[in-house]
């Protein structure tokens, strides 16, 4: 029986934290381009909003696809309050998560209060919510009224630093924020109530777990966290507009990047953005523009089937293979070349990693997923 | 204490009528046998009285206290646990993880680490502790009975609906089963035991209530309720009746 070490991740998590605090600094004092700031902030973005994802979704199991809805009443808070009325930056952060989380918890109210209500249909209503929410801030003039809004002359906070270093720390602090948070859920009594609603919620009602309040607890987080990360986006974006924002783009992504990563742990969303945001630029980079969604979407493809358990379990299963796969992508980076960026050396050494956790070797066991064969025998034997 | 009362239950799916008032009572340290044959609402009974589902009509009484409309949580925070005629597991964890959720939750919540600890003696009492780290896919039948069974105690129960944990088990295996069902009730937990084998109920039943069509038809001493001629007509038809 193993014994678990709840603080382990927090503490290890925020102690790297503090060490990239500096990372800015020492990109300015080795003269490296400013780009290495602006892509770790992006895979912030990413993390901060796959994590927020997958701490409701991943962890009860109700698919949401209301994560737009959640970043676009962040940026939106950001736009109207702060451009529009004058109000302070810092403090507006706070209240775009709130709104996002009142957003998220007014769903959770009607939803699941309605109780013969399935999967598909919760899914098509956080989706659905969206896309009013953008109708409505098109047509009211207080939001938008389909002109958009300059984002550019937001005033900023000098203590952080340059606008690339206060958008590096800013995408920082939230990242740590939703990453600590998804590691604590993890390791509570909501992370188990959230796991055994996932794997059957009737049996976890009569076990005792209190499904409504813990659905509301973690759809109420989620919205803080996506709302939060979707207020500091506000600053990185020159000029908003509905359509770029409350579309289907944001939910896409941190699906495919939890999935990918593996949604029961919360190491998955992390390793999925960090993946799935380094191949895409890269293969931008590369002048791949045209084609990279269909590589990136085909390699997405080819990992989830092969690893249904997500990839940071199956790392974890295998980790001298992965290491080796790692030693072979740095190798091969160097022998490829050319080595413009350290981007394109961490892009090497992640494929090389992917790949050589895909490779089918006999395994130890695996976890089964949902809807265990075990469930169906047994369903044959005495339902017969 | 676990004193039981529900009275006039109604539960209709559609247009049939699975409880058609329905009304009885468990009392402190019974092992009280529900049979009846298929489709007679013992199930949906259990159901209804562990709040899995809301009756239609009906009152339920526990110790005094009306609990009709209470959601399930609640109900078993208050002493009443249930196991499933089809074992249940949370199919993505272990059978100690299983066990451990039940005891972080109720009346006395313990943290992941407490439970994880405590879930290991309710393992260690059905004969499961050997596979505590397994993923429940490499359970048998008869374990992920056990492990129904486990759970359900690891909440604290005063009283547990037990729906069939015999069916679908080899000879050995019942007769152990019913061992296991004497050592729960023998460790201060009252019983109501839904089963099938008639054999079965009448030697662990204290008393037997009958359920037919959604009603109950008898209730009383184990060895008298299955003469009475309404009992053998449900069970067996007309024929067997008059030979």
């Amino acid at each position: 029986m193993k014994k678990p070490r709840p603080w382990l991740a927090p503490a290890a998590t925020l102690v790297i934290a503090v060490a990239m605090w500096f990372y800015p600094d020492l990109v300015d004092a080795a003269g490296w381009p400013i780009f290495y700031l602006l892509f770790a902030y992006t895979v912030f973005f990413w993390t901060a909003q796959a994590s927020s994802w997958n701490l409701f979704t991943g962890f009860s199991g109700y698919f949401s696809f209301g994560q737009g809805a959640f970043y676009g009443v962040g940026v939106y808070t950001v736009g109207v309050m702060v451009v529009k009325r004058g109000w302070p930056l810092l403090p507006t952060f706070l209240v775009g998560g709130i709104l996002a989380a009142a957003l998220g918890l007014s769903i959770g109210l009607v939803v699941f209060r309605l109780r013969r209500l399935r999967g598909e249909i919760f899914a098509l209503m956080t989706l659905a919510v969206a896309f009013v929410l953008g109708a409505v801030a098109r047509i009211s003039s207080t939001i938008d009224g389909g002109q958009g809004i300059p984002l550019s002359s937001v005033p900023t906070p000098e203590a952080l630093g340059t606008h690339p270093q206060m958008i590096f720390r800013l995408g920082l602090i939230t990242a740590v924020l939703a990453v600590v948070v998804a590691q604590v859920v993890q390791h509570s009594r909501l992370g188990w109530g959230l796991f055994s609603i996932r794997d059957d919620e009737d049996v976890a009602e009569t076990l005792g777990v209190p499904t409504f309040r813990f659905k509301m607890i973690a759809l109420g987080l989620t919205g803080f966290l996506a709302g939060l990360s979707g207020a500091v986006h506000a600053l990185q974006v020159s000029y908003v507009t509905i359509e770029e924002v409350f579309n289907i783009r944001v939910p896409l992504m941190v699906i495919l990047m939890s999935i990918l990563g593996g949604t029961r742990h919360w190491m998955g969303p992390v390793l999925g953005a960090l993946v799935v945001h380094t191949m895409s630029d890269r293969l931008n980079r590369a002048g791949l523009e045209a084609v990279s969604d269909i590589i990136v979407g085909a390699l997405l493809i080819l990992m989830i089937v092969a690893m249904k358990e997500g990839l940071y379990l199956r790392m974890r299963q295998r980790p001298l293979i992965t290491a080796i796969g790692a030693a072979v992508g740095v190798a091969g980076g160097f022998v490829l070349g050319p080595l413009d960026s350290a981007v394109t050396h961490l892009g090497y050494t992640l494929l090389g990693a992917v790949l050589g956790a895909m490779i089918p070797v006999g395994s130890r066991r695996q976890r089964p997923e949902r809807g265990a064969p075990a469930a169906q025998a047994i369903e044959e034997v005495v339902g017969g | 204490m676990a004193d039981l009362r529900f009275e006039n239950l109604v539960k209709h799916f559609g247009g049939v009528h699975a409880l058609d008032g329905v009304s009885g009572h468990v009392g402190e340290g019974e092992i009280v046998g529900l049979v009846g044959p298929n489709g007679s609402g013992k199930s949906t009974l259990i159901n209804v009285l562990s709040g899995h589902y809301e009756a239609d009509s009906g009152k339920i009484v526990l110790d005094g206290e009306d609990i009709t409309d209470r959601p399930a949580h609640r109900i078993i925070e208050m002493g009443l646990a249930r196991t499933y005629q089809i074992p249940r597991p949370f199919s993505t964890m272990t059978a100690l993880e299983n066990v451990s959720v039940p005891l972080m939750f109720g009346s006395e919540p313990m943290s992941p680490g407490a439970a994880r600890e405590a879930a290991l003696e309710w393992l260690e009492f059905t004969g499961l502790d050997a596979y505590a780290d397994e993923p429940v896919s490499s359970l048998n039948l008869h374990q992920l009975k056990y492990l129904e069974l486990a759970r359900a105690l690891a909440a604290r129960p005063r009283l547990v609906f037990l729906d069939e944990v015999l069916s679908g088990l080899n000879p050995a295996e019942v007769n152990e089963s019913i061992e296991m069902v004497r050592r729960i009730h023998a460790s201060g937990i009252t019983i109501v035991i839904v089963e099938h084998l008639v054999r079965v109920v009448t030697s662990l039943a204290t008393r037997i209530m009958v359920l037919d069509r959604g009603r109950v038809i008898a209730d009383g001493d184990p060895t008298e309720v299955m003469r009475q001629p309404e009992v053998v007509t449900a069970y067996l038809g007309k024929r067997a009746q008059s030979a």
